[in-house]
């Protein structure tokens, strides 16, 4: 498991070439500063299709949107071959290239447990085209395509439990995080260097753009999603060993987070407790998780 | 035929203006082209967008690349001399400015209109949307479109309450635009920059994309390190110990603002 | 040897480092092979099974950037699931070598359909006669596609069934003289993050001209003719076995007033039919179209120049256009003075079976558009 680092344990070393061209208040683009960061810079950075959060100065590659998993299966498998072991791969992706379009690559990347990092913003939605939902866009959030229509409002159905999933395939690390804990979000890294085979952590990365506040708040976003239990901090070693990373006494009122996104605006008193109930026994099954030490769906 | 180049930020709704622009030609029995600017749109990053006008039917697809007419709609780029490229001699630079046309530093042989854009806006719409606002003064000093096809045009696009009151934004700027004078400097005053446009990769200078200006008081700071932590783009360096901003990667956020635990990075409006 | 497994030893002998590949008929025994030769220790190479034919193709495209040598194939339905990544692999100039065990675009039985719906990829493209070429123009590939001239990816084409099942004598180079005359490959530029370039960091694009890079791509691949002919002939020198001029190879045109030209299996069968035509007095030679791309316009001109009708025998067709081949052909002639009449002939599509009878009749149709003219030019369905 991560192991907690302070403020002051933060590289103060910037790998990220600035200024890049992500919206003002972007939180892909400090998750990106973050991770590589962390991760250091004997990488190479591999990429697909998504908004352009942060340039960082590592060799780069990249491929067709749909291809996370292979790409990087085929990187580490060449530097294998060729005795380069040494060098880490490293893949940034958005929700869309992870959880819909890249899914399938990646998760034989997983069955086949690959030494590489996927690594993901999730600003849950594809923000690159200009907000349309993606599987990690959640329930009754307003997208391009999930409008807010006169019969139907907002997006019908519940967000991938993604962290899961790939949970299922047994991989030897994955954990979520969010840029608005970054001691949390370098101590997983570290953690994930010293793992040989198949890592992914899953990084909340809120979009003022897509989600609709003032960029601004991006911080504070990320914070109250963590806080009212909708965006949980947790690692899986091996499918199976859990820890909870963040544990309130209480965990505040949805409302608290969705109430400032103006994609939540239309919604109704039913919707929002719909949201508490699924948070509430969601968070009921992660404590339980985090007291048996081993993950439950 | 004429050209028009508009000069907006993401999220501004230059895109919108443009539009705005080619409808109420059409409306006056004119043919008319609106083109954005090709690519993606990132909020609070320079943009262009192009209007054509004419009396027959426009069928070249080129950018406008020697406008008539150019149009600014931010306030902060109004101060750029770039902004006048390419413009025809002779040729209107329509600015969203407070100045008066003879104190503006942008050279050329050209004319300049300007009109506190922002101010109109702020005080009709409550928001510093200044891309309908900007009409009526184009349409004051250029002689058309009509004052009632723009009406037409906007109804259609906002309906309802927030049309009222973008009209009531248009007809302001008619009454409140300056007349269109000969630029004072013939040599440019200001250097040309580069206005940084969105795209991908990495840019030189995004300080034409801040409307705020952080600035840290030292004496308060407690070197507590959150604004370094969280800025996006690194404008915040750590040195000797204390946070140092580097203006040329600061894009105003002001994420850094609401971090501060002791508040004392103030967020200014910077002076146009 | 059957084919499949003349290419797999080609595989092996180039000492390929990473290969992958997914299971489709006709290609599904070098999967096979492949796999034994790693199992066993007689390839020292990352064979990654991976879950469909596009992430076999970008596996190998990731490896060929950071310098591992690299080979994937497919067939047919594959072929056609991995054209996405195809672009990007040839836009990086990444000198990839694919094999396609041809299976057309209608059914299971072969035609060129698959390969021919990749020409927009900016992939260089053969096609092969027999197992013993498939085996040599593997290894001619690599040379071709990692020479610093080039530096693009090549696919090779040969029939499924027809040659990927059918057992022939095939001759296998020693190792020591591969060794010898392939040298091990080198990415170019690298990506390593100790030999990157610093102005490469970060992937930053150069957004001033964006059509430069479709011209380069363009005559990089028209540039490689020189690169091809320069191989072949090395290859005969070393092996003792080469390929006309590596671009066509021809066939009993001396003093001929007509020629056919075939691709693939299908000149095997045309050479029957060329000896049995040349014993009835007729005289039609062949053309063996072997690199469709870059198309070898020069020798058809040098062709067109020589003889009063060409015969084209396409196993494809461009619906709503025509033979690729044919178009090309008729494309290279235009600029000569005298032009030849060419005829269009469509054969063994979806696997449809050509014989040498049917090849004799197009070679009599085509001496008698030499001599007379006055023949109709409209495609023939054979
Ligand atoms: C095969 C393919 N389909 C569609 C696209 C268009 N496209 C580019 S980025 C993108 C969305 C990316 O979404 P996500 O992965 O969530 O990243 P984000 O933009 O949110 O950072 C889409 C749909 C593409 N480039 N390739
Ligand atoms: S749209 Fe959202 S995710 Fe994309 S660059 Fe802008 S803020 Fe970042
Ligand atoms: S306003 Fe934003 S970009 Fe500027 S220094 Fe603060 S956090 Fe960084
Ligand atoms: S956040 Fe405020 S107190 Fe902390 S280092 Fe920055 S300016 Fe100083
Ligand atoms: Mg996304």
């Amino acid at each position: 498991m991560s192991e907690r680092i302070n403020r002051l344990q933060i590289p103060m070393e910037e790998l990220t070439i600035t200024p890049g061209s992500a919206c003002q208040g972007c939180g892909a683009a400090l998750a990106a500063r973050l991770v590589f960061k962390a991760i250091g810079p004997n990488a190479i950075r591999h990429r697909i299709p998504c908004c352009p959060d942060s340039t960082t100065a590592h060799p780069s590659a990249n491929s067709v949107f749909e291809s996370g998993g292979a790409m990087l299966t085929g990187t580490w498998r060449g530097l294998k071959a060729i005795g380069r072991t040494d060098v880490q791969v490293v893949g940034f992706f958005g929700d869309g290239g992870t959880y819909d379009i890249g899914f399938q690559s990646l998760s034989a990347a997983a069955e086949r447990n690959e030494n590489i990092w996927v690594i993901t913003k999730d600003n849950e939605a594809y923000m690159n085209t200009g907000n349309q939902r993606s599987g990690a866009t959640p329930i009754f959030a307003r997208t391009s395509t999930t409008p807010v229509g006169s019969v139907i409002k907002g997006k019908q159905m519940r967000k991938k439990k993604i962290a899961k999933i790939f949970a299922a395939h047994g991989i030897p690390y994955i954990a979520t995080t969010s840029v608005g804990y970054p001691e949390d979000l370098i101590a997983k890294i570290n953690y994930g260097k010293t793992v040989e085979g198949f890592k992914m952590l899953i990084i909340q990365s809120p979009c003022p753009v897509g989600w609709r506040y003032d960029g601004s708040k991006t911080i504070a976003m990320a914070r109250l999603g963590v806080q009212t239990g909708i965006w949980p901090l947790f690692e899986i070693i091996d499918g199976e060993k859990f820890k909870l990373n963040y544990k309130p006494r209480e965990l505040k009122p949805v409302t608290e987070y969705l109430k400032p996104q103006a994609r939540f605006r239309h919604l109704t008193d039913e919707n929002i407790s719909l949201i508490q109930e699924d948070t509430a026994k969601e968070w009921e099954t992660l404590l339980k998780s985090d007291e048996l030490g081993r993950v439950l769906l | 035929m004429i050209g028009i180049r508009i000069h907006g930020r993401g999220g501004q709704g230059a895109v919108t203006a443009s539009r705005l622009l080619a409808d109420a030609s059409f409306r006056d029995g004119k043919f008319s082209q609106a083109i954005p600017m090709y690519g993606t749109e990132r909020r609070g990053a320079p943009l262009v967008a192009y209007v054509r006008i004419d009396d027959v039917r426009v069928r070249e697809r080129e950018l406008v690349h020697e406008p008539d007419v150019v149009i600014v709609l931010d306030p902060l780029l109004s101060k750029e001399q770039s902004v006048a490229s390419g413009l025809k001699k002779g040729g209107l630079l329509i600015l969203n400015s407070k100045l008066p046309p003879e104190k503006v530093e942008i050279a050329g042989d050209i004319k300049i209109a300007t009109v506190d854009a922002t101010k109109i806006a702020l005080e009709t719409l409550k928001r510093p949307i200044t891309n309908t606002a900007i009409l009526g003064a184009f349409s004051k000093s250029v002689g058309y479109p009509t004052m009632e096809s723009i009406e037409k045009s906007i109804r259609k696009q906002f309906p309802g309450r927030v049309g009222e009151m973008n009209i009531a934004a248009i007809h302001r700027s008619y009454e409140e635009v300056t007349p269109v004078v000969q630029a004072t400097h013939t040599e440019p005053v200001v250097e040309e920059s580069d206005i940084a446009v969105g795209g991908y990769g990495v840019l030189k200078d995004v300080s034409s994309w801040r409307v705020f200006t952080p600035i840290i008081d030292l004496d308060k700071c407690t070197g507590c390190r959150s604004c370094w932590l969280f800025c996006p783009e690194t404008a915040i360096q750590w040195k000797d110990d204390r946070p140092e901003i580097e203006y040329h990667k600061c894009k105003g956020c002001g994420i850094c603002v609401e971090e501060c635990p002791v508040k004392c990075i103030a967020f200014e409006r910077v002076v146009v | 040897m059957v084919g499949n497994k003349a290419t797999a030893t080609a595989v092996k002998l180039a000492r390929v480092q990473v290969a992958s590949a997914f299971p489709v008929t006709p290609q599904t025994t070098i999967t096979e092979y492949l796999s034994d030769m790693v199992a066993n220790g007689e390839l020292d190479a990352e064979f990654v099974n991976v879950e469909g034919e596009l992430s076999s193709h970008v596996v190998v495209q990731a490896a060929s950037r950071v310098g591992a040598r690299t080979f994937v194939c497919t067939s047919g339905p594959g072929q056609l699931y991995m054209h996405h990544p195809m672009h990007q692999t040839s836009d990086n100039r990444l000198p990839v070598v694919m094999a396609t065990v041809h299976r057309g675009n209608k059914g299971m039985m072969p035609d060129h359909t698959d390969l021919m719906s990749q020409l927009w990829t900016g992939w260089m493209q053969f096609y092969v006669e027999h197992n013993q070429e498939a085996l040599d123009t593997c290894l001619m590939s690599y040379k071709i596609a990692e020479d610093e001239r080039v530096r693009l990816p090549i696919a090779f084409g040969y029939d499924g069934y027809v040659l990927s099942y059918t057992a022939e004598p095939v001759e296998i180079p020693d190792q020591k003289d591969v060794d010898d005359w392939l040298p091990p490959y080198k990415a170019m530029p690298s990506i390593l993050p100790d030999e990157v370039l610093p102005e490469n960091l970060g992937g930053r694009w150069d957004r001033s001209d964006p059509q430069k890079r479709w011209q380069e791509h363009h005559e990089a691949i028209v540039n490689a003719k020189d690169v091809i002919v320069e191989v072949n002939e090395s290859y005969g020198k070393k092996f003792g076995r080469s390929y006309g001029n590596g671009l066509t190879e021809e066939y009993r045109t001396e003093g001929a007033e007509a020629v056919l030209v075939a691709m693939g299996s299908l000149t095997g069968t045309a050479r029957a039919a060329i000896d049995r035509l040349r014993d009835d007095g007729l005289n039609v030679g062949l053309v063996k179209l072997r690199c469709f791309l870059p198309f070898p316009k020069e020798d058809f001109q040098e062709i067109g120049k020589k003889v009063g009708a060409i015969g084209m025998i396409d196993r494809n067709v461009c619906l709503g256009h025509g033979g690729a081949a044919y178009t090309q052909i008729r494309n290279a002639i235009y600029d000569l003075e005298e032009r030849p009449s060419v005829l269009e002939f469509i054969a063994g599509m979806g696997g449809k079976e050509v014989r040498v009878d049917d090849i004799y009749k197009i070679g009599k149709k085509t001496l008698k558009a030499a001599k007379s003219g006055g023949v109709s030019t409209s495609t023939e369905w054979v």
